[in-house]
Formats: structure tokens, sequence, C-alpha cells
């Protein structure tokens, strides 16, 4: 089933608080925004992806936890976590 | 051999034997105290299944890609991977002594490849990674075209634009497809695009050039592609790899799914074929650069469109076979890409070269230098690999378009394409992925006049009949836009 703007970020939250080891009440949203973003895997890929180079439209999450800003790229199918520690991921 | 040697040997290969078990045996051991973190891990090593990344791990087979130095044998190689308690699962039948071994010990793929970099008889050992699927299982909807056009729309009025002396095709969407005929449309630049219309008055492009067209695969059935499909013909046995398998390859090649169905669940494909050869004035949505011309529909990229290194080696593995066996497949067009480098990708793409298949590369989309930042596979330096940035309807240079004097060779149209979407719909879409098969679809028109023109100077012809462009002047090496109709020489 194909994810709204808020089904995103919710499911953003809850990777986040995961990670960190945090409450889910403790991830505030930073700001969400449209964005295209370069590829299929929303300049979030990792080692080895091959990607198609086409101009992906999508949804730039950013949350807060702890003083740290943590970046999501989503679009309805899936999420990407950006650079999170030196590393993307899926989500 | 006399007797004495006889039982020499007998013992030293006795040796060999128990050593090997020893080793896999010590590896088993190891496999066992090592403890594994897998939660986050974006890039599957193949086979462990990142959906159950919360559960007690129980990891499975992990992939390497290794070339062997010349002269190994094959039952060297077995004999290396059997001793390290793995398994041989493909031999890259074109590409002398390349294979993809399964390690079965739970180590990971670096690990494992390290180990056979160590090893006096391999030349490199390269981790496969395998991107994790879509985890909310989503298939993109082809319901509905998002912002294109559906097949049940009224269909535009034809508008034919004087004063270019082309031929001009009845296909309704054609006002849409600035890049072969620029009118000015949408605030475009009149005469910004690649004069496809003037380079139709020599030729329309023939089904006897194949284009293989390696991606998310292709809607084979799609109204306006499916005329321009490659089939392959019943005198051509089915494809068969003797280590994986045989397959009916009627239009194709899956390495994504390992079948012979390379039907098309995501649309770039489809979009980046509509671009080569959607079927030209069938009064039906759009034109190709080719109005006719045969597409090989090839599937590395999974319905997420991403892919795997070994998955797209497997189609260019499969594109070399079939050129082999007298299908005269001239170009790969690749709209895909990444910043990491593989050694055997890039065996890979050499060996097409030696086949005389021009290597048709995107540039990338993250408006940076290549020269500086590679981008994969269009910056390895082959004499088959041409690499395309994308430009606007108003011959700038798009703003998301990756560039380098060095390494990004010539541009073409790429941003706002209007071109085919699986279900018989019609979708714009922007990338230098939207770029490449315009080259590619040039490169196979040059083919339909001059059937025998060898890949180095099919190169040299598009690279030396462009439009130059200021935009492009330090950008590109040619520094110019293809055009269609200087590349097949028309009046």
């Amino acid at each position: 089933m194909a994810m709204s703007k808020e089904d995103a970020v919710n499911r953003a939250r809850t990777d986040l608080a995961g990670r960190l080891g945090v409450a889910e009440n403790e991830i505030k949203e930073d700001s969400v925004e449209d964005a295209d973003f370069p590829d299929a895997s929303f300049g979030a890929g990792a080692a080895g992806e091959m990607s198609a180079q086409m101009i992906t439209p999508g949804w730039r999450i950013r949350l807060r936890a702890g003083g740290d800003v943590y970046e999501y790229r989503a679009n309805r199918n899936r999420i990407r976590l950006f650079n999170f520690k030196g590393a993307n991921y899926s989500v | 051999m006399n007797r004495q040697n006889f039982f020499g040997h007998l013992a030293l290969a006795v040796a060999v034997v128990i050593l090997a078990a020893f080793i896999g045996q010590m590896r088993r051991m190891e496999r066992s105290h090592a403890t594994f973190e897998r939660r986050d891990i974006v890039v599957v090593p193949h086979g462990h299944d990142a959906d159950e990344a919360d559960d007690e791990a129980e990891l499975e087979d992990a992939e390497v890609i290794v070339r062997f130095r010349p002269g190994t044998s094959r039952a060297q190689i077995e004999r290396i991977t059997n001793g390290l308690n793995d398994r041989l699962l493909d031999r890259f039948e074109f590409i002398n002594n390349q294979a993809v071994i399964a390690d079965e010990d739970g180590l990971a793929p670096e690990t494992v490849a390290a180990e056979y970099r160590g090893l006096p008889e391999v030349e490199y050992a390269e981790p496969n990674f395998v991107i994790e699927l879509d985890p909310t299982g989503n298939a993109p909807d082809f319901g509905e075209a998002r912002h294109g056009h559906d097949d049940d729309d009224d269909d535009p009025p034809v508008v034919r634009h004087p004063g270019d002396g082309g031929m001009q095709p009845n296909d309704p969407l054609f006002n849409e497809q600035w890049s072969l005929l620029n009118t000015g449309q949408r605030a475009g630049t009149s005469g910004a695009d690649v004069c496809a219309t003037r380079a139709w008055t020599k030729t329309k492009g023939s089904r006897k050039i194949v284009v293989a067209v390696i991606d998310t695969g292709v809607d084979y059935t799609h109204q306006d592609l499916r005329s321009n499909i490659w089939t392959r013909p019943a005198s051509l046995a089915a494809y068969s790899d003797e280590d994986l398998g045989d397959f009916d390859d009627r239009h194709g090649f899956d390495a994504a799914d390992n079948d012979g169905d390379p039907m098309d669940d995501n649309g770039h494909g489809t979009h980046c074929a509509g671009i080569i050869g959607a079927e030209g004035d069938n009064s039906d949505g759009i034109a190709g650069v080719n109005w006719e011309v045969e597409i090989m529909p090839l599937k590395f990229l999974g319905r997420n469109g991403s892919g795997t290194t070994k998955d797209a080696i497997e189609c260019i593995n499969y594109v070399v076979a079939r050129k082999k066996a007298g299908v005269n497949v001239r170009i790969i067009s690749a709209s895909w890409g990444s910043t990491a480098r593989s050694r055997a990708l890039g065996d890979a793409i050499k060996r097409a070269g030696d086949e005389g298949i021009l290597f048709i590369a995107a540039a990338g989309n993250s408006s940076t230098n290549n020269d500086a930042r590679p981008h994969y596979p269009s910056n390895y330096d082959l004499p088959n690999v041409l690499s395309v940035a994308a430009l606007t309807r108003t011959d700038a240079l798009a703003r998301f378009s990756n560039y380098g004097a060095k390494t990004v060779h010539i541009a073409a149209p790429g941003a706002e394409i209007m071109s085919t979407w699986p279900g018989n719909q019609y979708e714009e879409h922007s990338g230098t992925s939207m770029a490449t098969p315009v080259v590619s679809g040039v490169a196979a028109l040059i083919l339909s006049v001059n059937p025998d023109l060898s890949m180095t100077d099919l190169r040299k012809r598009l690279l030396d009949t462009v439009d130059k462009l200021p935009a492009l002047d330090g950008k590109v090496s040619s520094g110019g836009r293809v055009n269609a109709a200087s590349a097949v020489r028309a009046d």
C-alpha cells in the first residue's frame, strides 16, 4: 500500500527512535519538504547499488533528536535514511 | 609415470584434500563464534534477509565476483572454491575466468573478497552487493498516468511545424517532443533539438539494428513499442547458461529474477525504450528517434529502480552471447549508475566493446564534475564507452546533470522528455537517463544507413557531428549536443 507523507514521517520517526534507542516522543519533526532526488535511490545509494538516473520526486524529512538533525528521503513507495554515521540505509 | 612418482603424487593429493578440509572446518568454527550486526544493512549481501533484521541472525550466503588469473582452469577454480567451503554460482562465459562465488561460512562479503584477493590465482575479487527490495512491497501504480497522457485521452490535434524542411510524423504527442523538434513550445528555444525531422528525410531507422536496453526491463506489449521489440528468431536457440540454466528468452532476459521475461515493473526502462524507438507515424502516442528499430529488453534493475553489479554483468554477458550467436546488437543503452567502481563491470563492458558494441551511459544527476568525482559506468576509460549529459529545452546544461570536460563526452535533451510508460501510457520525465537513449537512438539511426560502420567510427561520428553549444564549453569533451541530421548526413 502506498505511503502518504504522514505515513513516511511516522515510519521515519519510529526508525530513528529505534536506531538511537530513545522514545518516539523524543524525536521532533524539524522539516518536511517536497524534493527532487537525483536517482531511484534518492541520492542515498549504498556501495555497489546501481540506480536508474531519473529525477525522482519525493519528500525530504528532517527529524531532530538530542540536538542533532537526521535526514530521511522518501516517496510513496520507500524510505531511505541519508548519511547516518556516514552511511545510507533503507528503512 | 613410474611407481615411485605415482605414490608421490598420490600422497601430495591426499595432503591437499586434508588441508582443504581443515581450512573449511576452521572457517565453520570461526562462523560459530561470529557475531553479526545485521539490523542496519541497506545493501544486503546476497541471501541476507533484511526483512528479518530484528530476528536472530541467520545468515545465508554472501557473494563475491572473482576474476582468476589467465591460465587458471575450471578444475583449479573448483578446487579453490571447494577448499574454502564456497560454491561456484556462475561463470561469465565471455569474460575469461570471471565468476560469482557464494560463501557458505556466513562471513561478510568484504571478508570473503579479501580472502580471495590473497590467493595467487586471483586477479581481483569484489563483494557483490545485493540491494534490498522496497520493504513496503509496492509496485508503481500504472493505473493512472501521473503527469503524462493516458491512452484514453482525447488526442490533441497534430500541428505540423513549417520551415524546418523535415519530415514530421502523425503521432499525436509529437508536439510534446521538443527534443526531436523544438519550435519554442513551452518557453523552449526554437531549434534546440537533435534535428530529428531532417534526419528522417534520410532514414527512419531499421529493424536490422538491435539496441539492447539494460534497465528495469521494457513493457514489450506497449502499443507504441511492440512493433519494435526484438523477438528471438525461431532459428536461434533459447538462451542457455551452463550455470544458470535454460531460458525462453522470447524478448530478452531478466537477470534480476533470473528468468526469460524482462517485463518492466518500474517504468524507467519503458521510458528509455520509447525514446530510442517508439513506433513513428502510427497515429499513436509519440515517435522514437527511430521509427523502426529492434529494442532488446534486458532487466537488472528491480521495481524500485536499483540493482546489483552482478546482474548488470549478467545482462551484458547475455548481450555478448546473442551478438556472438548472430544477433546484430550494436549498442547498449545504460541509463543507470553509481559512484562505486567495479573492475568486474569494467571488464564486462570492455568485453562488449571487443564484440563491437558501443556502450552509451548516463553521466549522472548530481550536478557534479565527473572528472573529479567519477560516476560509473559512464566513467570507465574504455574506447566503447560514451558518457551523456542532459540538456534543457533552451539548450542549457540541465541543473541536475553531471558534466566533465574529460569524462563526459556528449550532451542530449534530457529534461521534460515525453515517452512511453507501462500500460499503454505516456509520461514526462527528466534525467541523464533520458538523454542517454537519445544518443543511443541516433547511433542506431547512423547504423541504419551505415550498417558496416565500426564501433570506433560510430562513436567518432557521434562526437564529430555535434552542434557546439556555449553552455557546454568546458563541460563535455565534444562541447556539443548530438545532431541526428548531421550524424546521418542528411541533406
